[in-house]
């Protein structure tokens, strides 16, 4: 595995215009360019927000950065896995023609959605700026933002195990698509993203007895306790969630979920990478 | 002279496994189980062994299926070899496929950068390069336009000319490469043979035995996956269209019953 790595580290200047190239790709063919791309995320907290706050009536403050900040690291979870798990199958003429590292398809693939992620943060950040202006008692941004370069990290790996993963599995099976679409779609709902953790933990539908073996497994899903520590540290916490009616405090994140979801980022990297490095010659010529 | 050899092929085979029903779902996969019969192995080539010595002009001869292509793409590194190994030494340019990683919606400019990474050379380098790569494709009027409105020949001038900026050790070249009309394949042509003035080593891929005749100086004759014949062109081309004209020959007879 390190004579793999040492040879992509060979290639990096490749992974950088590659890279480039699928920025440029993606922002070329129109004139908003980068904006386009913020549609959705934007959009989607337009809709939420509407829904949640002002329909349903949620009392969280500030509801639209509460979304956004675990929705664009979710997004880029999505985005990256849907693109890497094409890109050694959208690749296959170029490796026909001429040898580079196959790492390099799925990993340019990911990097331009991380780099992207990086720039909607910078949107996300800018945002808070402007409601701070607009009211100067509370400063939106907590010291905890500090941490985000640590949740980056973390991210990215996992990330990228699971891309090489499906991307290697892609090659082989016609199904790992649409079972890929079909887990992320529910996987989003398995998330905190669009409701607060703590309707989990204090659901009036769950017996009380169940309620902590629920939360527990709730959070051992690695991608759930990462888009809530990407919340926890991006945005201050509501003083109080509303359940069915009644107020309770905000959860604090384990720590041992935390350490649980480390492991698991560097077990998937260390997976993932193994399946591909084992297949990899065996792309092109599948029986 | 350098010493050694640009490319050494030792003891090369490769194996493809063809399967006919084609497997491409999990259900196929876990079907294809209990049904292994279906499943064939191929042996492209058997046990190759030659070496390009640095300043020759290497010819692989053969008819179609012979393995000439399976055996330029091992030495392309795009499939490893099942057995044996193979060693490249210096810079190789293949000039089998033109324009590896051209993507239609960037401009001809932005495409050269990329292509030239692919082949190996720094992104500076490539920058470096441009206005010479632009001049020998004759693009200078198109080149900020995106490649989606490139024709095919033109492609294959920024193609080529990118590759050969690459500035090889080793050209690797497909008879059979198009590359526009004319005036440009006559400008390839004395591009290859400066190329090959100044020292360059060549292998190329070749059915007719002409060409071979006027340009190579060592032969090696593919037949179904295995060396027929290693040597001087002249004899080694002799043999082959000895050898062809006797199987059109039987063809012919067979047709007539």
């Amino acid at each position: 595995m390190l004579e793999d790595i040492r040879e992509v580290w060979r290639y990096r200047e490749l992974l950088r215009t590659m890279v480039r190239r699928d920025l440029q790709v993606r922002y070329k063919n129109s004139v908003a360019g980068f904006f386009w791309s913020l549609i959705n995320p934007l959009a989607t907290m337009v809709v939420l927000t509407v829904v949640f706050k002002y329909i349903m009536g949620n009392p969280i403050p500030n509801f639209s950065a509460y979304l956004l900040s675990a929705q664009l690291p979710y997004l880029f979870f999505q985005q990256s896995l849907m693109d890497a798990s094409q890109s050694v199958n959208a690749g296959a003429q170029i490796m026909k023609k001429i040898y580079f590292p196959r790492e390099i398809y799925p990993l340019s693939n990911i990097i331009a959605n991380f780099v992207h992620l990086i720039l909607a943060l910078f949107v996300f950040f800018a945002y808070l700026i402007v409601i701070w202006l607009r009211h100067p008692a509370v400063f939106p941004i907590p010291w905890t933002v500090v941490l985000l370069p640590l949740l980056l990290f973390v991210n990215f790996c996992m990330v990228t195990g699971l891309g090489l993963l499906f991307s290697a599995l892609n090659m082989f099976f016609d199904d790992v698509k649409y079972m890929l679409g079909i887990m992320l779609y529910l996987l989003f709902f398995m998330c905190p993203i669009v409701y607060p953790p703590e309707y989990i933990a204090y659901s009036a539908q769950i017996p009380e007895k169940w309620r902590p073996i629920i939360y527990n497994l709730y959070f051992s899903n690695p991608i759930a306790y990462l888009i809530s520590a990407y919340r926890r540290i991006l945005v201050k916490a509501p003083e109080y969630v509303l359940v069915g009616g009644v107020k309770h405090p905000p959860l604090e994140l384990s720590v041992n979920k935390g350490l649980l979801c480390l492991a698991f980022s560097f077990f998937f990297l260390w997976f993932g990478y193994g399946v591909f490095n084992r297949y990899k010659w065996k792309f092109l010529e599948k029986p | 002279m350098r010493e050694g050899a640009a490319i050494r092929v030792s003891h090369v085979s490769k194996t493809f496994i063809i399967n006919h029903q084609g497997v491409g779902s999990l259900k196929t996969a876990f079907m294809s189980r209990y049904r292994i019969g279906e499943i064939e192995k191929r042996e492209v080539l058997k046990d190759i062994s030659f070496e390009v010595k640095w300043g020759e002009c290497f010819a692989l001869l053969g008819n179609n299926g012979a393995g000439k292509s399976t055996l330029l793409s091992l030495i392309a590194r795009v499939y490893r070899p099942t057995e044996g190994t193979i060693e490249v030494n210096g810079r190789v340019a293949p000039l089998l496929e033109l324009g590896a990683g051209f993507h239609p919606d960037l401009t001809g400019l932005e495409n050269i950068v990329i292509n030239g990474v692919i082949l190996g050379m720094k992104r500076k380098e490539v920058i470096e390069k441009i206005p010479s790569i632009i001049e020998f494709a004759e693009l200078e009027a198109s080149i900020d336009a995106p490649l989606r409105t490139y024709s095919s020949g033109m492609m294959a001038r920024l193609g080529f000319a990118t590759a050969i900026h690459t500035n090889p050790d080793v050209l690797i070249v497909d008879e059979a490469l198009s590359v526009g009309d004319y005036a440009f394949t006559q400008k390839c042509f004395r591009y290859i043979q400066s190329f090959r003035a100044n020292g360059g080593t060549i292998l190329f891929v070749s059915h007719d035995a002409t060409t071979i005749r006027q340009v190579a100086n060592h032969v090696i004759w593919l037949k179904d996956g295995r060396i027929e014949a290693e040597g001087d062109p002249n004899e080694i081309t002799d043999r082959y269209l000895a050898y062809m004209t006797a199987k059109s020959e039987q063809q012919r007879l067979a047709e007539q019953g």
